[in-house]
């Protein structure tokens, strides 16, 4: 068949064209045999994340979280300290259930000495659902040849979870090490891929962060998920103002 | 239709044979859009599987109101979205990936020749309107199935399906005619 389409043909045969063309590519194979029962045997009855919740203890400072680690007992603290504590365990809560892509609750860095901050802030700005290798860290702090560094001091991250030190991998591939264990580390990753970060809301048109406090309400068939922003605004919605998905 | 809504009733209340039926159903629509979507066989399976199975794990929030087959397609949709998203941003971070390395990510799903431009300006299409393509091409979605999967008006649907075809000719167009 030749596709020649010169001006003189008429736009309602272009468009046919056009038409058949996309019809025939997006054409559904034959090919969907054995799906089901491979989706029937992933169904996982994995609690490794449940277990870690149950065991994490988490200390504050009035200016923000300062410390989480499994099976101690935590400092008594300020009022204001145990309001932090709280916030932080129910965003972690969300987070592990795959409601949540981002943490609100403040952390309070300062008895962190300077290199290992530098270390920890970098990791900070790895985006959800994805992975940086640790030379990629080390680049960032000014000490490109300090690897080994980076893995201790990130070894040493006072804040896990919240902090997303679970985000830098080994250069070959693998995950490497974690203060949870490799398999937490696996579990993490495996989360974020599966959670989205954009929503919308069909009824308001509004498109949040997942875990943003106007999403906690919203009905399940009410949920749109969204590629980026300006994916978003080409089709009308517009980004909260509370969680400031743009930024 | 009805039998259709009888099925997701029986899946909402954990019943596996009924759940194997319903995959078995839709599998070949499903995997045509995510494969179409996101251009690899094994991504686009991987997609397909999740949505599967948040369909069962949701399948007690199914309203039925809604075609089984567009609850579906919303859920498939969402799972695919968040799939390029991810993509994009890992390709801005990996300064490696030329569009040869794309190329042949996607080569486990690669278009018969006679479709390789259409394949390559689909890529120029903006993202909302290349999901809502898909979904209309697939499976001849109504405007208004097509509102409800992605959350919009049906103008916007027809303005969006306008201006990707507009896009589409106009892209086709620059390749120069006389392609086999």
């Amino acid at each position: 068949m030749n596709d020649v389409v010169n001006g003189a043909q008429e736009q309602g045969a272009k468009q046919d064209k056009l038409d058949r063309l996309l019809a025939d590519y997006f054409r559904p194979g034959a090919e969907s045999a054995g799906l089901a029962l491979k989706v029937a045997a992933v169904v996982r009855t994995d609690r490794e994340l449940e277990r870690l919740e149950s065991r994490l203890v988490l200390e504050a400072t009035p200016r923000g979280i300062s410390l989480v680690r499994t099976g101690k007992t935590a400092r008594s603290a300020t009022a204001t300290a145990r309001k932090l504590t709280e916030q932080a365990r129910e965003e972690i809560h969300e987070y592990l259930r795959g409601q949540r892509s981002f943490f609100h609750v403040p952390l309070d860095l300062s008895e962190v000495p300077d290199f290992q901050r530098r270390v920890l802030e970098a990791a900070r700005l790895i985006p959800f659902g994805e992975g940086r290798p640790y030379a990629w860290i080390a680049e960032r702090t000014g000490h490109p040849r300090a690897v080994r560094a980076v893995g201790t001091a990130l070894g040493r991250n006072p804040v896990p979870l919240l902090l997303p030190c679970h985000r830098v991998w080994r250069s070959d591939g693998g995950l490497g090490e974690y203060i949870f264990g490799a398999r937490v580390k696996d579990r993490l990753t495996a989360l974020e891929r599966i959670t989205p970060v954009l929503e919308g809301c069909t009824s308001t048109r509004i498109v949040c962060r997942v875990g943003c406090i106007h999403g906690r309400h919203m009905r399940p068939d009410n949920r749109v998920v969204f590629a980026s922003v300006t994916d978003a605004r080409s089709v009308g919605y517009r980004p909260c103002k509370v969680c400031r998905p743009a930024a | 239709m009805d039998a259709e809504r009888g099925l997701m009733r029986k899946v909402a209340r954990g019943d596996q044979a009924a759940f194997t039926d319903l995959a078995q159903r839709y599998g070949g629509r499903l995997l045509a859009v995510a494969g179409r979507l996101l251009g690899s066989r094994a991504d686009a399976e991987d997609a397909v599987q999740r949505a599967l199975l948040q369909c069962f794990a949701g399948a007690s929030a199914y309203d039925s109101r809604w075609a089984v087959s567009t609850w579906l397609y919303r859920i498939l949709t969402n799972v695919c979205v968040d799939e390029l998203r991810r993509r994009a941003t890992r390709t801005a971070y990996d300064a490696r990936s030329t569009p040869e390395a794309l190329e042949a990510v996607s080569g486990n799903h690669r278009p018969p020749d006679a479709y390789l431009d259409l394949h390559r300006a689909l890529g120029r299409v903006p993202r909302e309107a290349r999901v809502l393509l898909a979904l209309r091409y697939v499976d001849g979605l109504s405007y208004g199935e097509l509102a409800r999967i992605r959350g919009i008006s049906i103008n916007t649907v027809k303005s969006q399906l306008a201006r990707g075809k507009a896009l589409l000719r106009e892209e086709l167009g620059k390749r120069g005619a006389g392609h086999e």
